[in-house]
This record gives structure tokens, C-alpha cells and sequence, in this order.
């Protein structure tokens, strides 16, 4: 049973959510309250840009993919011409699920109930026996859209929101983030396309966002695969480091470890590999970008978290989606750089030592989530404290937050954030 | 030899070379209800040529077969 710890009654003039959301502590019902959650798919999930899926998923005319956005099942289509659409998975007839395969290819779907048949852009193309219709397209119907779908660098995001700031608005300097990633890349392009492992997960939402730039934790949760691996990783989150949490502001953070990276000056030290062992995928980099490749193979990909679900991690990438208050679901996937078949082979068999079905990353860090959900169920005390950092935080040559590598610095700009879409006005 | 079958959660059809003729054939088979219909190269070639609104046209399910 889940219980909800309620704080004192709202001062007059202060509303719900600054009294839940303090500088340095949230309060435990913000991870509990079911009321809350309705209140995030309303004013987050069904309105901001969420990550949904990436354009390689579909790479032919007429591919679809079920994906899920919330608590929302959508098909994303590629039609006939090339343009990706974001179909809720529900016919305009009596409501049942359309398609119930997770992929195929179909310029059209038909329902298995009465037949109803739709593009796979949504239109109505038809329904059998017209008469009791009054005849062929008689019907304004078709199958629900999600209004406002964009693409960044293949990344596609989706709002069910009519009107709102673009995604390049949303993304804002996040966007560097994902241009980081696809720079690895000899032809400048990253697929998405080597499946998704799904993990359900009895946690809130919130405490992935917040966890996945949480420098603090990885010392004392992976220490199991950094060992195993003889990863160099681990060193990089402690207080000696000179890795940085960002609050990147809109609620996007990012733990920047290319600081360390840089002193090493070692190429692919990221990577936990050497240039001699992908020889290929180095020249490749070096006929591409020239003097610069260096660069890009010492610094390595970005660790950054996307609000309020996109989570780029290295080398692997997870969509997160809400269920319900007390669930959530990790989707994680190997990221593939085009033109460099070497590293993604590694890349691949990597995501599958941390994030498999018996990885070592992932159900370290979805065992603190679990017991993060029972924990915060107990009545005393009632706040989260997420102050770790506040005394030593500074701004950096770009205006942006930046905290130490174990700092909170990335969770105090989510909630921050997650406090403006919580407070706005419909 | 089992024949190629060209499928998805909508329909399912089996695709074969049917040589009893005097010149070679698509067999297709509807495997959902048995039905089979022969096209032949002409035939094809016009489904290749034919404009996608029409094919659009043809998967309204009261176009032919749920016509009532």
C-alpha cells in the first residue's frame, strides 16, 4: 500500500509546488502522490517534448514501430514520402488498439474489429459496408495524431501539446549534447536501431531523471562492474575530480567528464579501448574531421539528461516513460555510429554487460530505484535533501550552474524546471 | 519446399512462381482465407505503373470485398 505523506497546508499565496520543492529539499509526496502524477501527465508528459523514438527505427517507407509515450501507446510511422508520424494506437471506431505487433511495414492499418482501415499517416481510408454509413467518406474520423512530432539528429520527440516552445527551444543547449554524440560518428549520423531492452521499473519517474546525472552514487552503487571491467570511471566521481555537473538549463543536466578526459589526453579513454584496437573507426574519424578527430576521441560521448526521458549515456541511450506514481518503464538501447562498424560491435556487446537482462549497470541502479520508492513511503522523515553542493556551485564561460562531480547541481536544475511547467497556467 | 509468405499483423500471403502455364505467373494466396488469384506479367507491371491514390483506394475494405 502507498502512503502519502502530506505537508502542512499551503501558506496563503504560496503555491502547492514551491512548498513542495525547496532549494535544497523535495518533499517525499512528490514521488507518492498519485494526484501529483496526474497532475505531471497533464502538465509535463501530455504538453512538453518527450523523447519518443529515433528516426532509424523506421529507415524504409511504410516502417512502423509501437512506442510509448506516458501513458500512451503510439505507432510511429514513416509514410510513403519519407515523414515520420506519431499515431496513438486506437481506432476511431469503438476505440480498440489498431496494431498490436511491436514492428512491421504497412502503408495501411486495419482494424481487427470491424475493419476500419487507416493510412499509416492516420487518415480513414475506409470501413466495410459503406451503406450503414450513408455511403464511402462520409465519416470526419481517423485515427488520433500526436499534434506537434520533431526530429533532432534523427532523435524524434513528440508533444501532445497543440502550441508550445519549439524543440530547439526545448533542447536548447542540450543540443550541443546530442551534436557531441553524432561528432563520434565518422559520418556524422547515429541509429537507434539495435532494439530496445525494456525494464519495468516499481519507481517513480523522477528518480531516474534525477539519478542518471547523480555523480554521488556511482562509487558506491556500480562499484561491482567498475571493478569487474577495471573501468577508470569510477575515479572520475569524487571529490578530487575535475569533472563537472552542468544544469543545463530546462531541466536538461549533463555530468561533463571531459575535463579529466582532457588531462589524460588519451584517445578512446572513455571508451575503455585504445585507437590499435579500432584502427579502422580512427582512420575513419581522421579522413572525416581531420586534426579535430583527436579532439572528439579524447573527449568521448556526452553523459546527459534530457527532460523530462531522453538519457544519453555514453554509449547507450534510455527512453524512460511513466506508468503510474510507482512505475515506470527504462527502455535501453546500444547507440550504432554510422561508419563504424568496430565500435559498434563493442558498443553493443558493452550496452549488454551494463544494461542487459543481466547487466550489471542497470540493476544496480533500478534496485536503489525500487528501494528509493519503498524508502519514501515511510512517514519520517518526510524531505529529500538535495542541497549536496549548494555552497560550492559557480557559473561557467557559457552562464550555465556547474557543481563538482558529485554535486546535486544537475537534480536542483530539474526540479527548478519541473516547478515552472508544474506552476504555469493551462 | 514451402512457399516465401509476404506478411504483417494485417494479412498474411503466400508468394509463388506458377509455371503451368504457357508463360510464368504470380500465384498469391490469401492465407487467411484460401482465396488465390494469379496476375501475370502484364498485370504486374500494371499494379507497378498503377497511381498510389488508386492503390489507396483499392484498401478501402468496402471497395471490393466488405462492399455489402
Amino acid at each position: 500500500m502507498t502512503a502519502v505523506v502530506q505537508p502542512a497546508p499551503v501558506a496563503t499565496g504560496q503555491s502547492r509546488y514551491s512548498q513542495l520543492i525547496r532549494p535544497d529539499q523535495v518533499h517525499g509526496s512528490l514521488y507518492t502522490d498519485p494526484t501529483i502524477f496526474a497532475e505531471e501527465l497533464q502538465k509535463i508528459w501530455h504538453k512538453t517534448w518527450v523523447f519518443v523514438g529515433h528516426e532509424s527505427e523506421v529507415p524504409q517507407p511504410n516502417d512502423y514501430v509501437r512506442k510509448q509515450l506516458a501513458t500512451q501507446d503510439v505507432i510511429m510511422t514513416r509514410d510513403r514520402d519519407g515523414e515520420v508520424h506519431l499515431l496513438i494506437n486506437r481506432c476511431a471506431h469503438r476505440g480498440l488498439q489498431v496494431c498490436d505487433d511491436a514492428s512491421g511495414n504497412s502503408s495501411s492499418f486495419r482494424c481487427p474489429y470491424h475493419g476500419w482501415t487507416y493510412r499509416n499517416t492516420g487518415e480513414l481510408l475506409g470501413y466495410p459496408y459503406n451503406k450503414g454509413y450513408g455511403g464511402k467518406n462520409k465519416l470526419e474520423l481517423g485515427m488520433g495524431k500526436v499534434p506537434r512530432v520533431a526530429s533532432y539528429q534523427g532523435f524524434v520527440f513528440g508533444s501532445l501539446a497543440a502550441d508550445g516552445p519549439s524543440l530547439e527551444e526545448h533542447l536548447g543547449a542540450a543540443a550541443g549534447e546530442i551534436d557531441r554524440l553524432v561528432g563520434l560518428s565518422p559520418e556524422g549520423e547515429v541509429s537507434l536501431d539495435a532494439g530496445w531492452l525494456r525494464h519495468r521499473t516499481r519507481s517513480n519517474w523522477k528518480f531516474l531523471a534525477e539519478n542518471e546525472t547523480d555523480g554521488y552514487h556511482p562509487q558506491f552503487v556500480h562499484g561491482s562492474i567498475f571493478g569487474v571491467t577495471g573501468s577508470p570511471i569510477g575515479a572520475l566521481y569524487s571529490d578530487s575530480s575535475t569533472a563537472v555537473t552542468r544544469n543545463l538549463g530546462n531541466g536538461h543536466s549533463e555530468n561533463d567528464l571531459r575535463p579529466e578526459f582532457r588531462n589524460f589526453a588519451e584517445p578512446l579513454r572513455w571508451f575503455g579501448t585504445t585507437p590499435d584496437r579500432v584502427p579502422q573507426y580512427v582512420a575513419a574519424m581522421q579522413e572525416s574531421y581531420g586534426d579535430d578527430a583527436e579532439r572528439r576521441l579524447i573527449e568521448g560521448a556526452p553523459h546527459v539528461m534530457i527532460f523530462p526521458n531522453l538519457f544519453i549515456a555514453e554509449i547507450q541511450v534510455f527512453n524512460i516513460q511513466p506508468v503510474a506514481v510507482g512505475e515506470c518503464v527504462q527502455y535501453a538501447t546500444a547507440v550504432q555510429l554510422a561508419g563504424a562498424p568496430e565500435m559498434n560491435k563493442r558498443m553493443v556487446s558493452q550496452s549488454i554487460g551494463s544494461v542487459g537482462p543481466a547487466g550489471m549497470l542497470l540493476a544496480d541502479d533500478t534496485e536503489m530505484y525500487e528501494r528509493n520508492q519503498r524508502g519514501v513511503q515511510m512517514l519520517d522523515p518526510e524531505w529529500l535533501d538535495v542541497r549536496r553542493g549548494l555552497q560550492r556551485e559557480s557559473i561557467d564561460e557559457n552562464g550555465f550552474t556547474i557543481g563538482a562531480a558529485t554535486d546535486e547541481t544537475g537534480m536542483r536544475g530539474f526540479w527548478q524546471h519541473y516547478r515552472t511547467l508544474m506552476e504555469a497556467e493551462d | 519446399m514451402t512457399d516465401p509468405v509476404v506478411e504483417s499483423e494485417f494479412a498474411s500471403v503466400s508468394v509463388r512462381l506458377d509455371t503451368d502455364g504457357n508463360s510464368v505467373r504470380l500465384r498469391l494466396e490469401d492465407l487467411r482465407t484460401g482465396r488465390v488469384r494469379h496476375l501475370d506479367a502484364l498485370e504486374l507491371e500494371t499494379i507497378i505503373w498503377l497511381d498510389d491514390g488508386r492503390l489507396t483506394q483499392l484498401l478501402d475494405p468496402s471497395h471490393e470485398r466488405w462492399r455489402g
